[in-house]
């Protein structure tokens, strides 16, 4: 039937296919329902799909011969039809079982479908030479197991097979007749039996567990060949069959996925799945009937039987009244059944079911399991003729949908209890209570084993949908995209690649405590290398994983040097004719520019800034341009030289000093690199000559920096030029960790001998300004880089001077300002502040030396000191004046024509020059001190009192900064702030 | 001084020496920008701090002749700035008055 879902293809042979068949075919697909093969929610059930209904066939095809089943390999369908066969009264236990099986799926799927299991119907419907195969206990019973307790795994019951009427006219109606009683009196003797039958059926049940176990281990070691029919119909077709259908019901596999080409991993998950699926089902499922069943079965076997039997008798005489089709009367009355039915079926199928037969639903599904109906039951219902979709809709797609019926079966139970004759009122009420009581625990088991079964669907769905791909590549296939992958991280040089996570690093562990020195970097023997980044912390698979790495590491790196060996040693060219090709094309692409690094002719660095020359003709005209001035400098310097002595220069541009700039940062880069590179000291030859090539290069530094050049050579000097940069000033501090104590000091005597030349002194009255400018902000972050980088590394150097030096430095910066009137104003501003704060301190620290005795060498000596006094004096003199104005916060304020207190930010910007004046009072002899205090009065009792009154409204922090600001400087003095009183 | 100890061989070592110092950046629709260049790469990517944008909208009001089309300066300042590279036309230092 499956080529009516393809109607939309109508191509002429289709068309031609339809006119053939005429109009009952014609008629049926209107009929057939829509299936949804590959859609989302297509649940698989397709696979399951039995082509039943082809005995139809004969009818529309006109072939009146039996076929046969030789040639239907779909199995899937074999097996209900085998285990209906004959010799049911040879075998009534087990034909008991057989039919509580298909009863159970007629249950489910619709109680309307033709049950050919009956033993006429069988007799008529079974085509299959197999049929006549006896069948073992065991195996029967495993169906019945499996199809009650996996409702996923039945596939679609056969609604469409209408066999056993079609073949009416081969039995007269005498044999129908006689074959129908002889089954009526072999039920009433198996009713007798029922009883034992029952104890003995629980005891099976666990058996048929066991077995049911050991088959689906069988069908482990054997999927494939399960679907074969030879195999279904010998001894264990019925879990083939059902395993079958599991499989195919998991989704459609992508083509590789196909069972036979699944690799055994993944086929033995499946199957474990689903054998844990059923398991979970089976102790549900038997946990429910039994209780159902032990409680009903005491008091009403007898009355069971007899209903049964009136049952069975009324329908049977239906029964044959159908066949007949001989009296108006017997339909109406058939057509009255229909539509009570019909009518029952819009409360639930199974308990249509159930009031049909007219027995509790514990009774019915005994019944059924003991197979005492006759093929009249279902007979009636068979030839009912209610569209087929109207079946399916019944179909039990999940375990959910039979959960439900059993909570229905179970309320029905309830209800057919309360009808139930013969109890007393107390009786009645106990038994009430007792059933509500089991419905109760019932509903509720039913609705956890529900959740927990809508949980663990989505879950093997999930991992279903993603095992769809489980395996698709290959392990090769997986070492080459790694391959791939690591290829890119491999380096030269492998720590200045990953420089900043290794720099980060490594400050992270020192913050840390943890002292590891070296580098987080794979390192191969060539020098190449993989850097490793952070160190994280490393869980055991993660462990694993970067060892996994390293090992691939290793080897594609030897590998490669390996190819590459091979390449270049002539053994490859054996046999090689003709040419052979070098280097692919693809794997080097052709290089847009190609800049020739080793004759580059132009110096884009000559005096004038101009960028870069590129063409050859403009090189040459610059070149001649660069040589001419090259020519005039070279001949003034040499008249410099001549009178003076000294080479004069022309100040380095901007440009200069960024070129040289960049290659300082190159040289203390490789210093950086060298010096981590340190080889220990036992191997003396390599440590010198390490030590010796850090040394050239520190030199060479030393002379780039331009330090000793002779301080007339220019103006600004060249050394000044090159920290006017911010990147010069914050190079720095890297410079002063490598060079000496005694550089640092040339370097701080140029500094200080150079001092109105810095740009940040130069343009630090820019600073008394509120405005926002660009220059301004520039300035303040270059004034900024000045106070961490440059006056952090000198500081050491100033903390260890000796007074000699500090007289002599103090002296130059004196000089400048007395020779410069304007000097002092700039010195006064925040650089210059700094650097005589230095001074000052450094000189109390010597004096307290002096005091204590300590430091026993290089103590100054009178004069010195005599000298300090005087320097001292001058300078105090020079300030004297314009205490006030060594504010910022006061300079801001007369410009802005407002109080100092109002300046934003005033207590941070004035905190260097309170510090300032603090050491200034240390050294002040009692006169100066005076006039310090006179000086800043009125600033000192502002600062204080707005602290203290909290005059404005300024935050507690401010206030609190604001009065150590003053302590800062009273202190030096001897008093508090607390002392003043407002 | 020559160029090999200068160490100039390739237009991208021009742009090197401006890191950390201002440069002026014209990019692809009418953008200018000014900012202290911190990173470079091989794309023209940058990175800029303290970044002034300038962004030229020509306005054509309707009914006015040809060619006399308004301009407007929109101005905006951003703390730090990728710059993608596809969208630079030139990197220069800003112009020392």
């Amino acid at each position: 039937m499956s080529f009516f879902g393809f109607e939309q293809n109508n191509d002429l042979e289709n068309e031609k296919r339809r006119f053939l068949e005429g109009g009952l075919s014609g008629a049926k697909q209107e009929d057939v329902a829509v299936y949804t093969w590959g859609e989302e929610s297509y649940d698989g059930l397709g696979d399951a799909l039995q082509e039943g209904g082809d005995e139809l066939n004969d009818e529309t095809f006109g072939a009146a011969e039996d076929i046969g089943k030789d040639f239907d390999f779909s199995g899937t369908a074999l097996p209900e039809h085998q285990r209906a066969a004959p010799h049911q009264p040879a075998q009534p236990p087990e034909r008991g079982s057989s039919q509580q099986q298909t009863s159970q799926t007629s249950q489910r799927a619709s109680h309307l479908e033709p049950s050919h299991s009956s033993q006429l119907d069988a007799i008529w419907g079974n085509k299959s030479p197999f049929s006549v195969l006896p069948r073992s206990n065991g195996s029967s019973r495993t169906v019945d197991q499996l199809a009650t307790q996996s409702p996923k795994y039945t596939h679609k019951p056969s609604s469409l097979n209408l066999g056993p009427d079609l073949h009416k006219g081969v039995h007269t109606l005498e044999e129908i007749e006689k074959e129908m009683l002889a089954a009526a009196a072999a039920q009433q003797r198996r009713q007798q039996q029922q009883v034992d039958e029952h104890s003995v059926q629980q005891e099976l049940q666990e058996m048929q567990l066991q077995e049911h176990m050991l088959h689906q281990q069988h069908q482990l070691a054997t999927p494939g060949l399960l679907q074969s029919p030879t195999r279904a119909h010998a001894q264990r077709p019925p879990a083939a069959a059902a395993a079958a259908v599991g499989i195919q019901n998991t989704a459609t596999p992508p083509p590789r996925m196909h069972p036979h080409s699944q690799s055994p991993r993944f086929h033995q998950q499946q199957q474990q799945h689903q054998i844990h699926l059923l398991q979970m089902q089976q102790q549900q499922q038997q946990q429910q009937r039994q209780l159902l069943e032990l409680q009903e079965q005491r008091e009403r076997q007898q009355r069971q039987q007899l209903l049964q039997l009136q049952e069975q008798l009324k329908l049977e005489e239906l029964e044959r009244q159908q066949q007949l089709r001989l009296q108006q009367q017997q339909l109406q009355e058939q057509q009255y059944i229909q539509n009570h039915l019909l009518h029952q079926r819009g409360i639930s199928p199974a308990l249509s079911d159930l009031h049909h037969r007219g027995m509790s639903p514990a009774m019915g599904e005994r019944a059924r399991r003991v197979g005492r109906q006759s093929p009249a039951i279902m007979s009636p219902q068979g030839t009912l003729d209610v569209p087929f979709a109207q079946n399916m809709q019944y179909l039990p797609q999940n375990i959910q949908m039979q959960q439900r019926l059993l909570a229905e079966m179970a309320q029905a139970e309830f209800l057919s209890t309360m009808q139930g004759p013969g109890h007393s009122e107390r009786d009645l009420r106990e038994a009430r209570e007792l059933q509500e009581m089991l419905r109760v625990e019932a509903m509720r088991k039913i609705m956890e084993a529900e959740r927990m079964e809508e949980k663990r669907k989505r879950k093997l769905d999930k991992i279903a949908h993603m095992s769809r791909y489980n395996d698709l590549m290959t392990q090769s296939d997986k070492d080459f995209i790694t391959r791939i992958q690591v290829s890119q991280l491999v380096t030269q040089d492998p720590y200045a690649d990953d420089f900043y996570a290794q720099v980060y690093g490594a400050i992270l562990r020192s913050r840390m405590g943890i002292a590891t020195s070296e580098d987080r970097v794979l390192r191969f023997g060539s020098g190449g290398g993989v850097g490793l980044g952070l160190a994280q912390k490393v869980h055991g698979r993660r462990q694993g994983a970067m060892q996994r790495m390293e090992a691939q590491v290793e080897r594609i790196v030897n590998n490669a040097r390996l190819r590459e060996k091979e390449k270049t040693s002539l053994n490859n060219l054996q046999g090689a004719l003709g040419r052979t090709s070098g280097r692919s094309y693809k794997a080097a692409p052709r290089q847009l520019l190609q800049v020739d690094t080793s004759n580059v002719s132009t110096s884009p660095t000559t005096s004038h800034a101009t960028a870069a020359h590129i063409s050859k003709a403009d090189s040459t005209k610059q070149e001649g341009e660069g040589a001419a001035r090259e020519a005039a400098k070279m001949g003034r310097e040499a008249l410099a030289t001549a009178t003076e002595g000294l080479v004069r220069k022309d100040p380095l541009t901007h440009r200069e000093a960024l070129v040289k700039l960049e290659h300082l940062y190159d040289l203390v880069l490789d210093v950086e690199q060298r010096r981590r590179d340190q080889p220990p000291l036992e191997e003396v030859e390599e440590f010198e000559h390490w030590t010796v090539e850090c040394n050239a290069i520190i030199d060479q530094i030393f002379d780039e920096l331009m330090v000793s050049v002779p301080l007339e050579t220019s103006h600004p000097h060249p050394f000044v030029s090159l920290i006017t940069p911010i990147k010069g000033k914050k190079l720095l501090p890297r410079v002063a960790r490598i060079f000496e104590l005694q550089r640092m000091q040339v370097l701080l005597t140029l500094i200080v001998a150079c001092f109105l030349q810095l740009d940040v002194v130069r343009q630090a009255p820019l600073l008394d300004s509120l405005e926002e400018t660009r220059e301004v902000k520039d300035l303040e972050v270059q004034t900024q880089a000045f106070q961490n980088s440059v006056v952090q590394s000198i500081l050491p150097v100033i903390a260890k001077a000796q007074m000699r030096l500090v007289i002599g430095l103090f002296g130059i910066l004196l000089d400048e300002c007395t020779v410069h009137s304007i000097a002092m104003t700039r010195v006064s501003r925040t650089p210059g502040i700094a650097l005589l704060t230095l001074f000052l301190s450094r000189v109390e620290v010597l004096r307290h030396n002096v005091a204590t005795g300590s430091e026993v060498e290089e103590l100054p000596t009178a004069e010195e000191m005599q000298r300090w006094h005087m320097m001292y004096n001058l300078l105090f003199d020079m300030i004297r004046p314009n205490l006030q104005l060594l504010f910022p916060s006061v300079r801001l304020a007369l410009q802005a024509n407002t109080s100092f207190v109002n300046i934003p930010n005033a207590d941070v910007i004035d905190q260097p020059v309170w510090q300032f004046l603090a050491t200034l009072a240390v050294h002040a002899n009692e006169e100066q001190q005076q006039a310090l205090v006179g000086g800043l009065r009125e600033i000192v009792l502002e600062n204080v009192a707005t602290a203290t009154k909290g005059w404005g409204n300024d935050s507690e922090e401010r206030r609190r900064l604001r009065l150590a600001n003053v302590n800062i400087f009273l202190h030096a003095l001897g008093l508090d702030s607390s002392q003043i009183t407002l | 001084m020559d160029a090999s100890h200068s160490g100039i061989q390739e237009p991208f070592d021009l742009i090197r020496l401006s890191l950390s110092e201002r440069v002026f950046v014209k990019l692809r629709g009418d953008r200018e920008l000014t900012g202290v260049l911190h990173a470079y790469d091989g794309h023209m990517n940058l990175i800029l701090s303290d970044v002034e944008e300038t962004i030229m909208i020509v306005d054509h009001v309707d009914g006015a002749p040809e060619g006399h089309a308004t301009v407007n300066v929109a101005k905006r300042k951003m703390e730090m700035l990728f710059v993608r590279g596809d969208g630079v036309i030139l990197v220069s230092p800003p112009s020392r008055t």
